[in-house]
């Protein structure tokens, strides 16, 4: 296999020389911002670009492509006019991220008209039979996305699926963002003074507060990572492989693996996660070690049986 | 590097330019850079600038030179390797640029890059702080749409069970990616994720779509209105301290105060036991008594093994 980089230094390419020839004259600053080169880049990729050809490979058959003054030029490459087709997963990127905005709500009418125009193109005959959905909790998502547009403090009346309690936080919202389904608000937590990131749909009250706050420069990217602390309760779990979806849900780390059983440790702030857990599991899973996580098991699992009885 | 990319643009620009089909042996004669090979190094070569220029959106075709097929030849046909016009303005494309930027497909950017196809968009202003990942194994979902779009059947591996399938539609809801169309057995909806050796048949437009097919209804809200099992519906009770959050999640209205009672259609007991349970002791299934046994069973089986 060529590697990541051939690949899209190729497809750059590709793309650049059509673009230039369709202009007359196009300024070195617009390309570097349009295609995202740098001016290195970009001069490697022109001079790569020049020897290249038609069969004879002379000076009459090479393609033509410099940089003169401020402008970039290409010519004598009449066979590139046109860019290569979207690749099927570039064609749904595209399509699936104008759709989920769409969906949600947000987009601008040039969004709305540019995803039409593109579904045309790449399916034309498929009609309604792409779907992208993200839209969670229209109400709070759309209060708590205008609070980190417009750098509110927020109050949360916040039910943590961990400690079962609920709690008031005041919290600077610096992202809002949605991944595996669920939608998450990060930010600083005034609460315990450090960054958290919390479930929207486990926010039972929301408060915008008129008290603004200073986003800081270099905030990560948002994500639902975990990292386990020295305060965790450790669980070692076997899974069998009908329970083999836990690895693609919580953040676990696989410490051995044989041909029925997958073992895994799974780290959580206290006992409840990694209980309910096995109890949804039931013969799936076992738990191998974790004396916290068996007692919480044996307590839930009781008063369930009481309810059940 | 620098000559992987040469001779890619050469081999690429030698078979945009041929009128007919040409030989494997013809290229390596001709097109610069794959001079001076052994055999073997030039078909490994050769194999692997193939799969570039496919990977690349190029429609590289094989074709017979004659009738007996010894003998074949390459070629790319101009008018299907150019992309389609979508006529797209600046505005437009800056939309897409920023949209691509928002919402990712598994963390690539394939998105982004497609775009530069199309013209690429000097910066968008006023990035909102919204992203979405709409994660999932990108290679599979390519293959998905473009068997929804040129409407190929499908065969793959689910939960280790052969299938077949006439592919309608896909879509993305609440974190995952679905695939519906027409089985041996009826209409279908599959979970993409736990789709494996996905193949796609040879033949386009092997099948027809049926008109006013809308994916969006043929996607259930729930996973457990998604699957095979016989419909039941399920009387289940939420504690009040989580009676407005199962409320929200089945979106009806919980009482302020006191207990909520929900009457749910469930196509999937399994994954409908699994959600109930996920709220520990703080909810119940009140009915069907059968359901009632599963569960209990369920809670005796992980008391067995781990309580």
């Amino acid at each position: 296999m060529s590697s990541p980089r051939t690949v899209s230094r190729l497809a750059r390419i590709l793309a650049l020389i059509p673009y230039v020839l369709s202009k007359d004259g196009v300024e070195v600053r617009e390309i570097l911002e349009r295609f995202g080169y740098d001016e290195t880049q970009l001069t490697k990729d022109l001079n790569t670009v020049f020897v290249c050809g038609l069969p004879g490979y002379g000076p009459g058959e090479l393609m033509e492509a410099y940089i003169d003054g401020d402008e970039v030029v290409i010519d004598a490459a009449d066979y590139f006019a046109r860019a290569p087709k979207l690749t099927s997963t570039e064609a749904l990127s595209l399509l699936a991220a104008g759709m989920a905005i769409v969906g949600a709500g947000q987009a601008s009418p040039e969004l709305e008209s540019a995803v039409t125009k593109l579904a045309k193109v790449v399916m034309p005959d498929a009609g309604s039979a792409i779907s992208v959905d993200v839209s969670g909790e229209p109400e709070t998502l759309e209060r708590l996305r205008g609070a980190a547009a417009d750098r509110n403090v927020v109050r949360i009346t916040y039910r943590s699926l961990s400690r079962e309690a609920e709690t008031v936080r005041d919290i600077e919202p610096w992202a809002v963002f949605t991944t595996l389904g669920n939608w998450y608000v990060q930010g600083h937590c005034r609460l315990v003074d450090a960054e958290r990131v919390f479930r929207v749909d486990r926010i039972r009250r929301l408060e915008v507060l008129e008290e603004g706050f200073e986003r800081p420069s270099g905030i990560p990217e948002p994500g639902v990572t975990y990292s386990p602390s020295d305060d965790d309760v450790v669980a070692r779990i076997a899974l069998s492989p009908q329970a083999a979806w836990v690895l693609d849900y919580y953040p676990v780390e696989v410490v051995k693996e044989t041909k029925h059983t997958t073992e895994i440790l799974f780290y959580s702030p206290d006992a409840e996660i990694p209980a309910r857990l096995l109890l949804r599991l039931g013969a799936g899973a076992r738990l191998v070690a974790g004396d916290e996580v068996r007692a919480r098991v044996a307590a839930i699992g009781g008063a369930l049986r009481d309810r059940y009885r | 590097m620098q000559n992987v990319v040469e001779r890619v643009l050469n081999l690429l620009i030698y078979l945009l330019e041929s009128p007919v089909p040409v030989t494997a042996d013809d290229i390596r004669r001709t097109v610069l850079g794959y001079g001076d090979q052994s055999d073997d190094a030039f078909h490994r070569m050769f194999e692997r600038d193939k799969d570039l220029l496919r990977s690349l959106g190029v429609p590289l075709e094989r074709q017979a030179l004659d009738i007996w097929e010894v003998d074949f030849g390459y070629l790319v046909d101009p008018d299907k390797y150019a992309i389609p016009d979508p006529g797209l303005t600046e505005e437009e494309r800056v939309a897409l640029s920023v949209a691509a930027r928002m919402v990712r497909l598994g963390g690539t950017n394939a998105g982004l890059e497609g775009l530069l196809k199309l013209g690429g968009a000097e910066r968008g202003v006023g990035i909102e702080p919204l992203g979405a990942d709409l994660g999932a194994e990108t290679a599979v979902l390519g293959d998905l749409f473009l068997a929804i779009t040129e409407r190929r059947e499908l065969r793959f591996r689910y939960h280790e069970a052969k299938r077949s399938l006439k592919p309608y539609g896909m879509g993305h809801r609440r974190g995952h990616w679905y695939v519906v169309g027409e089985g041996p057995e009826g209409e279908r909806l599959y979970r993409v994720d736990r789709m494996s050796g996905v193949e796609l048949g040879e033949t386009r437009h092997a099948y027809t779509r049926p008109r006013r097919f809308d994916v969006k209804k043929a996607m259930s809200n729930h996973p457990w209105e998604a699957g095979t099992d016989e419909r039941i519906t399920a009387t289940v009770r939420f504690d009040p301290e989580v009676a407005w959050w199962a409320g929200r999640t089945l979106g009806v209205e919980a009482p302020e105060e006191g207990h909520l009672d929900c009457e749910v259609p469930v196509a999937n007991r399994d994954a409908f036991i699994g959600w109930v349970l996920s709220f520990g002791e703080a909810a119940e299934v009140l009915g069907p008594e059968e359901m009632r046994d599963e569960i209990r069973a369920r809670v005796d089986a992980a008391l067995e093994s781990s309580g």
